[in-house]
């Protein structure tokens, strides 16, 4: 019996090409993307726990209270690994270390910049990496010792064998390669590419030795005996602050490894979720797209039913039970899903590298894993389950009498939930073009907002190797401006695009003594604002006058504003204790997230403190030319390091990438999802054109023009686009308000997502339909009702 | 009213090629109603559709009131069918999902008339046709020889010069057949000019005029003048 079914099944499969071909390319199609995405959701899911105690590994984050909100972060004190293991009952494991920095490293004539994180040996016994060759054990407790990654380790050495090699670091330190690790997994939080013991960084920082409980520097990492301590730890670790400063206000939360990457949103001191809320849309959009091929058979294979019927009829009056039929029809389905999968796998080989390069990431497919292939069958079977349910319980529902004497008009049941159906599509797909809309709408609103200063043009050079002299710094400057590369020079303490470097210690007269006010600072050089475009409200900037002036500031008007400073210029506060005088106020400018304000932030003009240069290039200019002079000048200078120049704009653009893959992949999954529905479409517009042929041929006899078919045919899809189109809207609008909702600054949604939505959707319904209507509009009206 | 010379029609199929229509010759005057019989495949439905304009042939000239059709693009062809002709086929060929009031509105949708126009034209020709009782009903709901009624009013509903009737009455019994004959007989003595296609000599018998096909060819004419005297 089964033989005869596959049979029957692939000869019905081979005679109706078309139909096949729409199916079996929409499964594969919806099946592909399904699999993208959940590849994409596997990966982001596995995030820091291929260590084998990830689930008793916990992120020590520190919660700093004041009146208005708690903010929340993974910074601690280095003082407080030494304290969990000494005090606290239930943990094995405490270790600190840096978060990943690049810094130079080079073996004989190869240097490269890459990052690199200091850590204690208890950081290797809670993050298990895979140990390839030397000694790990012994590595982290020494000083001048390395552990390289593998990749790193090949590229400085090639093929010889690296351990005991020496290296030399920043220049200065000279370090023996201990161990060689496997490479660092890409979905892994901290991204290094070689391990420094803790002690270089005391060595190389001093201040860190006698750094004490108010200084946040470190990344703190646990790890529990057993899961079932975490309740006794996290309120033991929940007051550490307040035990060594009485007046601390900061409180500790225990992050479990596993959620750091996707749990990233903290709210009031505890997370709220972060990117777990894509990776939920993603996951959501994954089975829709299925589902709207899975809706593709359903239809067809009802819609082609009658053709169907009289095999139904005739089985049936030789006696075959409903079960047995639907048995077959089932069969059929599942046949098509695995088809539809196999050729699924190809799309998939074919799209990844591309997916890949578009998303900046590295997806690829585990054929060793299990649960690769149990999630494939488990696919493939469901799609086959789901698609031909709804088929077998229809089809197998005739009675051999009625269809055998031919079919009456009784398919008016099927036929409104074959429209239900298509409605259920085009209201997914216009709800996904009014959210893609609205995404864009959004990143090219937060893309065009002013950002305070001229990012175009702009590029930043990192003060290190020699560049740290002030000798050599001048002569840079000199030369850069020398060469008419660049028309202007000045100095910032970080990146323009870089967060960090604030403080709570800035009080002013009149302040609420429970107040807690977080300040950026920044150190900025002369012609500061005038470079970088920026613009000086009141007062002065720093001009090489201010030489290493330690009283006077520059506000931001966001700091005016906080402080309630009238005049602000003259005006004085207290920043960690000793009274400075504001000299001039800067009109806000973005440093942190272009969705939020800026927060309050205070310039000083220290050159000490001075890590990159800022130059703005030469308007007038080639800019490659200014590019390539400008890397010249700058390798001349400083040698040994390899030349670390930027854009601004480019490392701007970075701020984006969240919404832009959000973005990317929701215009792409739902072009897809729009395209599998229009297949459906297309399938639905050529069975009915052939059902209703002589209709149309009889109309033509009595005198339609082509023009008067294509209206008609079209007529019912338009009005079912259009149904699902307002069914959609209110849909789509709360979507995306919700989305929006965690910006604060964002647009008002307007009509024209829903405009783009509709029109959108009825274009493609009317090509779709008239790609099948045209043929039989033109037809031969006779051909039809010759035969009948 | 019709002229058509040295007409040829070839159907090809992937092995065979049929000749259904091998050098016509024929005229039809204004006013006259002319039967077309002949054996099966003898090519007299062939006749009539390219009569009709539903399908072209491979050679020869048909004028129409000395227009030459045949030259004619789709476009031209469509609009010079719904101005002059009306057909009635053997198996009536209603839309099924309009009533019998909207399959006779139809033509006159497609002809631009007016709504107004329309509706008075189309419930003139249902009293003509004696089917008012039956305008709300569908096509399934109607007796065979009511169905062929409504066809034959679609037809006329627009006046048209010239209809064409593929054996209207070959789905009929003989008493609904004679019915739907004495209509176009009706018809033709009020000026309509027919051309009916016919299995029945009995039918065929109700016009002025036979034509006799056989493999192409006109085999014989023959003028019906008595019958039809007798008859009025």
């Amino acid at each position: 019996m089964f033989k005869l079914n596959l049979k029957i099944a692939l000869r019905t499969l081979w005679k109706n090409k078309s139909y096949t071909l729409i199916n079996a390319g929409g499964l594969a199609i919806g099946l592909a993307s399904c699999m993208i995405l959940l590849l994409y959701v596997a990966h982001e899911w596995g995030y820091d726990k291929q260590f084998s105690g990830y689930e008793k590994t916990y992120v020590v984050y520190n919660n700093s209270k004041n009146n208005a909100e708690t903010l929340s972060w993974a910074w601690t004190p280095t003082l407080m690994a030494g304290e969990v293991r000494e005090k606290i009952a239930g943990v094995k494991y405490a270790s600190h270390s840096t978060y990943p920095n690049p810094h130079l490293i080079s073996y004989k004539q190869n240097n490269f910049k890459a990052p690199a994180v200091f850590a204690d040996q208890a950081f290797l016994k809670i993050l298990d990496y895979e140990i390839l060759s030397g000694n790990a054990e012994q590595a982290l407790t020494g000083v001048n010792t390395v552990i390289l990654t593998k990749t790193l380790a090949e590229k400085l050495f090639g093929q010889e064998d690296p351990i005991n090699k020496v290296l030399k670091f920043n220049n200065e330190e000279v370090l023996k390669v201990s161990a060689v690790i496997a490479d660092v997994p890409v979905n892994s939080s901290i991204q290094f590419e070689y391990l420094l013991p803790w002690a270089l960084f005391e060595k190389i920082n001093p201040w860190v030795k006698n750094s004490g409980w108010g200084n946040n520097s470190c990344l703190t990492l646990l790890q529990l005996q057993d899961e079932g301590q975490f309740s006794a730890v996290s309120a033991q670790m929940r007051d550490i602050y307040k035990r060594n400063i009485p007046d601390a206000t900061n409180e500790v939360v225990l992050q479990p490894l596993a959620k750091w990457h996707l749990y990233d949103h903290f709210e009031n001191g505890k997370s709220v979720g972060g990117r777990i809320d894509q990776l939920k849309i993603f996951f959501l959009l994954a089975f829709c797209i299925l589902l709207i091929a899975c809706v593709n058979f359903m239809n067809l294979s009802t819609a082609r039913s009658e053709k169907r019927a009289r095999e139904v009829g005739v089985r049936k009056a030789v006696g075959s039970s409903r079960a047995a039929l639907m048995n077959q029809f089932l069969q059929e389905s599942f046949l098509l899903a695995f088809i539809g999968m196999l050729t699924a796998f190809m799309l998939m080989e074919i799209a990844l590298p591309f997916f890949n390069s578009l998303l900046n990431i590295s997806l690829k497919i585990n054929y060793t894993d299990w649960r690769f292939w149990v999630a494939l069958v488990g696919l493939t079977l469901a799609t086959g389950f789901i698609a031909g349910i709804y088929p077998a319980f229809y089809l197998s529902s005739f009675e051999p009498v009625k269809v055998l004497k031919g079919f009456g008009h009784s398919g008016t049941a099927t036929l409104s939930i074959r429209k239900a159906l298509v409605v259920f599509q085009f209201v997914f797909a216009a709800c996904l073009i009014v959210c893609t809309a609205v995404i864009y709408q959004q990143l090219q609103y937060i893309k065009d907002k002013p950002i305070g200063f001229n990012k175009n043009g702009l590029i930043e050079i990192p003060m290190e190797g020699n560049l740290r002299s002030k000798e050599k710094m001048a002569l840079l400057k000199t030369q850069l401006l020398e060469s008419g590369a660049v028309t202007g020079v000045t100095y910032f303490s970080r990146s323009l695009n870089e967060g960090g470097n604030n403080t709570f210690s800035v009080s002013w007269p009149g302040k609420n003594p429970n107040d807690q006010v977080l300040f950026n600072f920044r150190s900025a050089g002369a012609s500061f604002s005038k470079t970088i475009g920026a613009e000086m409200i009141a007062g002065e900037e720093f001009s090489e006058a201010h030489h290493n002036d330690s009283t006077h500031m520059i506000l931001n008007e966001a700091a005016v504003a906080r402080m309630g400073l009238k005049y602000p210029v003259g005006a004085t506060f207290s920043w960690g204790g000793s009274p400075v005088t504001v000299i001039g106020v800067i009109k806000d400018f973005v440093v942190e997230s272009p969705y939020q304000a800026p927060a309050p932030m205070i310039l000083y003009h220290i050159e000490d403190e001075f890590e990159y240069m800022i130059a703005r290039m030469n308007p007038e200019g080639n800019v490659s030319s200014s590019v390539n002079k400008i890397d010249e000048i700058v390798k001349a200078i400083n040698p040994n390091y390899p030349v670390e120049r930027k854009f601004a704009d480019d490392n701007f653009e970075q701020k984006f990438q969240n919404e832009q893959l959000l973005g990317t992949i929701a215009n792409l999954f739902g072009g897809f999802a729009i395209f599998i529905s229009s297949l459906g479409l297309l399938g639905l517009a050529l069975f009915m054109a052939e059902q209703r042929k002589k209709e149309i041929s009889i109309r033509k006899v009595l005198g339609a023009s082509t023009m008067n078919i294509l209206t008609l045919l079209n007529k019912d899809f338009i009005k079912l686009v259009a149904i699902a189109n307002v069914i959609a809207f209110p849909l789509a609008y709360i979507i995306s308000s919700n989305w929006l909702s965690a910006y604060e600054y964002r647009i008002q949604i307007s009509l024209l997502p829903f405009g783009i939505a509709v029109l959108l959707s009825l274009i493609i319904a009317v090509l779709t339909v008239s790609l099948q209507s045209f043929k039989v509009a033109k037809a031969n009206p006779i051909d039809a009702l010759k035969y009948e | 009213m019709i002229r058509i010379e040295n007409l040829e029609k070839v159907y090809k199929t992937e092995e065979i090629e049929t000749t259904a229509l091998n050098g016509i010759n024929l005229q039809v005057k204004e006013g006259e109603f002319v039967s077309i019989m002949g054996p099966s495949g003898c090519g007299k439905s062939t006749l009539l559709n390219v009569m009709g304009l539903l399908d072209k042939p491979e050679s020869g000239s048909y004028k129409f009131m000395d227009t030459e059709l045949l030259k004619l693009n789709d476009r031209e062809r469509s609009n010079f069918r719904k101005a002059n002709m009306g057909f009635v086929f053997q198996n009536f060929n209603l839309i099924d999902e309009l009533t019998v009031f909207e399959n006779i509105e139809l033509p006159l949708i497609y002809n631009k008339v007016p709504a107004a126009t329309r509706k008075a034209m189309v419930n003139e020709i249902i009293q003509r046709m004696n089917i008012v009782n039956r305008s709300g009903h569908f096509p399934q709901q109607l007796s065979g020889g009511q169905q062929q009624r409504v066809a034959v009013a679609r037809a006329l509903v627009t006046k048209p010069k010239l209809v064409l009737a593929d054996e209207p009455t070959g789905n009929l019994d003989s008493s609904h057949g004679n019915e739907v004959m004495e209509l176009l007989c009706e018809l033709n003595e009020q000026g309509t000019t027919i051309v009916m296609v016919t299995h029945s000599s009995h039918d065929a018998g109700f016009s002025n005029r036979i034509i006799n096909l056989k493999d192409g060819h006109v085999i014989s004419e023959k003028i019906n003048k008595g019958i039809t005297e007798e008859l009025i």
